[in-house]
């Protein structure tokens, strides 16, 4: 689905991914500059991934320390916060297996130092804000089930099933046809910015 | 656009769910974990898997088939004990963590033996114990809390050789 890649969104990320320091000369006040810039997305990512607030913690630590003992070969410093994010989510999905009993082999529990997704790129406050935009062009259910799904990280289904007065067992579905139509009006904006 | 990255994208246009405090504090202090100029060792397969419980470090068990009827094979439960070997600079560090009661028992074996004057550092984010090494390089931390787990090497004239973090749950 990269064909939906808004442009809106690769302009945001342009400015915001280029912290203009380099890995090699980075010093603590550059670090925290780097936190401060990238932590709400990584956050975001590890969240979204379905863990708990301890699991997103423990993901987005690993992400980091990955950046730590990763410093002095990163080639690439416009792209670590597209790195970043795209480490934040192989640490989650990997302890995401790991809290469901899934055997993880060791080699398998420290990753190839991960090629940045440039999908990752939408993963930014402006884009969101842009996306809500479009939520509210949908109709219903699907407004009040997007915004229940995106703003109650801990819903389980039967609580939006309730509070939407849904059958439980259309939630699932029901949210993935929202998702979808989303997803259209997200492209019919990107197809517009080509065009102009 | 996968769907975790609309899911973020959407929270963070919302301002819901912010960074915990603690969090933010990991992460500002996670460059202090930097070694400058020192060698990452990545994870290599290891012959013998975990499931031999007996098996030393480096020792041969060959194949175990009976280990599954044991019923101890829980997934990161307690006791849990596994090998892993990294390698970088002609060095071998085999390390092997076991969890109980929350706390982590790391012990490994350093390969070939570096040293008297060589030291192990065992760190986590949050503390780090250093131990000279036996005669045959061996080492072993106790007390140590769950979570990210990275060994390192100090030898005199030589630059640090560090495994890359791992993740062991409690």
């Amino acid at each position: 689905m990269t064909g939906c890649l808004p442009s809106i969104a690769n302009g945001h990320m342009t400015d915001d991914i280029s912290p203009d320091i380099s890995p090699h000369h980075l010093d603590q006040d550059a670090w925290e500059d780097l936190v401060a810039r990238f932590e709400g997305r990584m956050w975001a990512v590890a969240r979204a991934l379905g863990l708990s607030s301890s699991d997103a913690a423990d993901a987005v630590q690993g992400a980091w320390l990955r950046l730590v003992e990763s410093l002095d070969s990163i080639r690439d410093p416009d792209r670590i916060g597209a790195w970043l994010v795209t480490t934040t989510r192989h640490e989650a999905v990997r302890l995401a297996r790991r809290a469901r009993g899934e055997v993880v082999s060791p080699s398998g529990e420290v990753p190839e130092t991960a090629v940045p997704d440039p999908a990752a790129a939408v993963v930014d406050a402006d884009f969101g804000r842009h996306v809500w935009r479009r939520v509210d062009l949908l109709g219903e259910p699907c407004r009040s089930l997007l915004r229940l799904w995106a703003l109650h990280p801990d819903a389980r289904y039967a609580q939006i099933a309730v509070r939407l007065d849904l059958p439980v067992g259309s939630v699932g579905p029901t949210r993935a046809r929202c998702v979808s139509r989303l997803r259209a009006l997200l492209a019919e904006d990107t197809g517009a910015e080509e065009a102009s | 656009m996968r769907d975790e990255y609309l899911l973020a994208a959407l929270r963070l246009g919302a301002g819901s769910d912010p960074v915990p405090a603690r969090v933010s504090a990991a992460a500002r202090a996670a460059f202090a974990l930097h070694l400058p100029g020192g060698i990452a060792a990545p994870p290599v397969e290891v012959p013998a898997p975990s499931g031999a419980r007996s098996g030393a470090p480096g020792t041969d068990t060959g194949p175990d088939e009976g280990r599954d009827e044991g019923g101890d094979r829980d997934g990161g439960g307690p006791d849990e004990l596994r090998l892993r070997r990294f390698t970088a600079a002609g060095l071998t560090i085999d390390v092997e963590i076991t969890v109980t009661g929350g706390r982590l028992e790391v012990a490994g074996q350093v390969s070939p033996p570096p040293g008297p004057d060589a030291r192990v550092e065992v760190r986590t984010p949050h503390i780090a114990k250093v131990r000279a090494l036996t005669g045959g390089g061996h080492f072993a931390v106790a007390g140590l809390p769950a979570g990210w787990v990275s060994v390192v090497c100090h030898r005199p004239g030589e630059p640090p050789v560090f495994t890359r973090w791992a993740h062991v749950g409690a």
